[in-house]
């Protein structure tokens, strides 16, 4: 069928751009998943949180960080106090923390799920609304904790069906340390962050070629995009590095990747030393999980042990996020599956009583069912009084007369 | 054998990459091969071709595993994307340039300027961080008229040799930056085909080296 519209129309009637509408089959899948994720959750002791779509601007710029801020929706309160859309949901919950529940026994196990919103720019093929699930472990400082919300988001995303699940684990602290004990400061350790940060191995080089910096140090960081491997990889990156900071961050990691072979998820996981991270907001391990069929990393999480003290005190926290509607893309990409379709009761005149009678049934037996409105078309027939179709199975449809339905 | 997909720009690093990638035997490919097809697979790698500005889109959103791209076109539109390795061709300069004679010309930058490009992020950037107030003229084509017609004061673009610049009466001002070819890759292509990815790097890395050595030879 041809679609009416030309170059010079608005955008869809009525929303705005750089949103989407989730339509019949996709809005249910999508919900399903999150549900999917949220149990799992559950499951593991983590207690759903619901909080408001909208935080005054200080809350929100807390968890962005001053880059992000600037892709916040913000607009003003009747008071004059400057508001926002979240952008994220850790902040959300740490300002909980905080404060109501501030009396509440540690750890906390905390989780959410719900619209986050950034002021991204059109047609970069980014949506500004996404959906995002997570956990967050609060009052907890050591490694089991870290361990625990990786092999949770892994589980989460294997239980939502999202194929090839590959965790790559982190620290924050790592590269910082190399940088320090290599001595860096001041303008070439800015410049070398920057290059790191920019993902960029080639201003990374550039950068170390004009800076004194250990043998050992320079080969780390110019190998950054490929420090990756087992729980020997650990050791190779120690025997090169002579100072205590480094070294401490890889015992650290050591004794989190035994927790996680506990977990039995070591199978699928990586370290990575070199991962480039928001090293101003994340303090511990860090941690990406990624799937062969998405180009964007769909979980990402990690210790920040700074966040809390911005609404009250000081506590240890780690967490992580799934961004749903990245999980959604890659797994629609892959299953073609039909949605099942609801029965439909369809009766004759004079039986639609009894069609709704059949139609609650059904429903109590937990098939959806939908009860038509009008009758059948044609002549009265003795015989059968209502119809149910499944499209979906492989029953077409079954006749009952009006005795069996009464 | 890789089992990656790599995006190659067209236009004037099209031949340059065909030649590094034959050079570090990744694939063998030709215009005359994309003239047939848009996606064709070589020695086990699937190319694409595209328009340059379209590779990081293409990279970042995952559509490609990576990508040949000037550092100009990582400049003007910066995509969350590996940049792993220099591939050192297809050089050019980004410049500012202003008519002959002009008060630009002979260094002063009082004033507010108008200026034509074709990279209108990188031309924001520079400007602010030279603390110039300058008004951005955003075209696609035939910077130079934008000066030569008096639209503009100035224009910022990129050259390789300066002819077009000369022949148009233009002289440099100032030197924006230095690019070249780079290897992209995308985020997570690095992290589940890793070892597909750091091979294709340390081949291109390696014919590249012996290439510009060539070059200089």
């Amino acid at each position: 069928m041809p679609v009416s519209g030309d170059v010079r129309g608005a955008p869809a009637r009525g929303r705005a751009a750089g949103f989407s509408d989730w339509l019949p089959g996709a809005a249910a899948r999508r919900r399903d998943l999150v549900d999917a994720f949220v149990a799992t959750f559950e499951s593991w002791g983590y207690s759903l949180v619901a909080t408001p779509l909208v935080e005054p601007l200080d809350t929100v710029a807390a968890g962005v960080g001053t880059r992000g801020e600037s892709r916040l929706f913000r607009f003003m309160d009747a008071d004059g106090t400057m508001l926002a859309l979240v952008g994220e949901r850790t902040v959300s919950v740490a300002r909980v923390v905080a404060t109501q529940l501030q009396r509440a026994p540690l750890p906390l196990r905390l989780c959410y799920a719900g619209p986050v919103l950034r002021h991204t720019a059109l047609l970069n093929g980014r949506r500004r609304e996404a959906l995002q699930a997570g956990c967050e472990l609060v009052g907890a400082a050591g490694v089991a904790a870290d361990a625990e919300c990786i092999a949770l988001a892994a589980e989460a995303l294997v239980r939502g069906g999202v194929p090839g699940v590959q965790i790559d684990v982190g620290h924050a602290d790592f590269i910082p340390a190399v940088l320090d004990s290599a001595g860096l400061d001041g303008e070439s350790r800015r410049a070398v962050l920057d290059a790191l940060r920019g993902r960029d191995l080639v201003a990374v080089e550039a950068a170390l070629e004009t800076t004194e910096v250990g043998e050992a140090e320079r080969r780390l960081l110019l190998a950054f995009p490929t420090l990756r491997g087992g729980r020997d990889l650990l050791d190779t990156a120690a025997l090169d590095l002579p100072h205590a900071r480094p070294r401490a961050v890889l015992d650290q990691l050591a004794r989190l990747w035994d927790l996680l072979e506990g977990h039995r998820v070591t199978g699928v996981a990586h370290l990575d030393l070199g991962a480039v991270r928001d090293w101003d907001y994340y303090t511990g391990p860090t941690f990406e999980v990624f799937s062969i069929d998405s180009g964007f990393p769909l979980a990402t999480g990690g210790r920040y042990d700074g966040l809390l003290a911005n609404f009250g005190p000081e506590l240890p926290a780690t967490g992580f996020v799934l961004h749903v509607d990245r999980c959604f893309d890659a797994l629609e990409r892959r299953s073609a599956a039909a949605p099942p379709s609801p029965a439909r009761v369809a009766w004759r005149a004079g039986a639609q009583g009894e069609a709704l009678h059949l139609a609650s049934t059904l429903r109590q037996r937990g098939v959806a069912a939908i009860c038509d409105l009008d009758p059948l078309e044609g002549e009265p027939d003795d015989d059968v009084a209502a119809v149910v179709a499944f499209s979906g199975g492989d029953l077409v449809s079954i006749a009952w007369t009006r005795e069996q339905l009464a | 054998m890789s089992g990656l997909r790599l995006a190659m720009p067209a236009g004037a690093l099209f031949d340059g990459a065909c030649e590094l990638l034959a050079a570090a035997g990744v694939a063998r490919v030709s215009e005359a091969v994309f003239a047939r097809a848009l996606m064709i697979e070589d020695n086990g790698t699937t190319l694409i071709k595209v328009r340059p500005t379209d590779i990081p889109v293409y990279v970042e959103m995952g559509a490609a595993d990576c990508g040949i791209a000037g550092k100009d076109v990582l400049w003007e539109s910066p995509r969350e994307c590996y940049e792993l390795v220099d591939l050192r061709f297809g050089s050019c300069r980004m410049v500012l340039a202003a008519p002959e004679g002009s008060p630009l010309a002979r260094g002063d930058w009082s004033g507010s300027l108008r200026v034509a490009t074709k990279y209108p992020e990188s031309a924001r950037r520079y400007f602010a961080g030279l603390s110039v107030t300058a008004e951005i003229i955003r075209l696609h084509g035939s910077i130079e008229l934008a000066a030569i017609t008096g639209m503009a004061d100035a224009v910022f673009d990129i050259t390789a040799t300066g002819t077009t610049l000369r022949a148009n009466r233009l002289v440099e001002v100032a030197e924006a930056g230095r690019s070249t070819a780079r290897l992209v890759v995308n985020h997570a292509a690095l992290k589940t085909k890793s070892d597909a990815v750091n091979a294709l790097a340390a081949a291109l890395r390696l014919a590249a080296a012996s290439h510009s050595d060539e070059g200089a030879a």
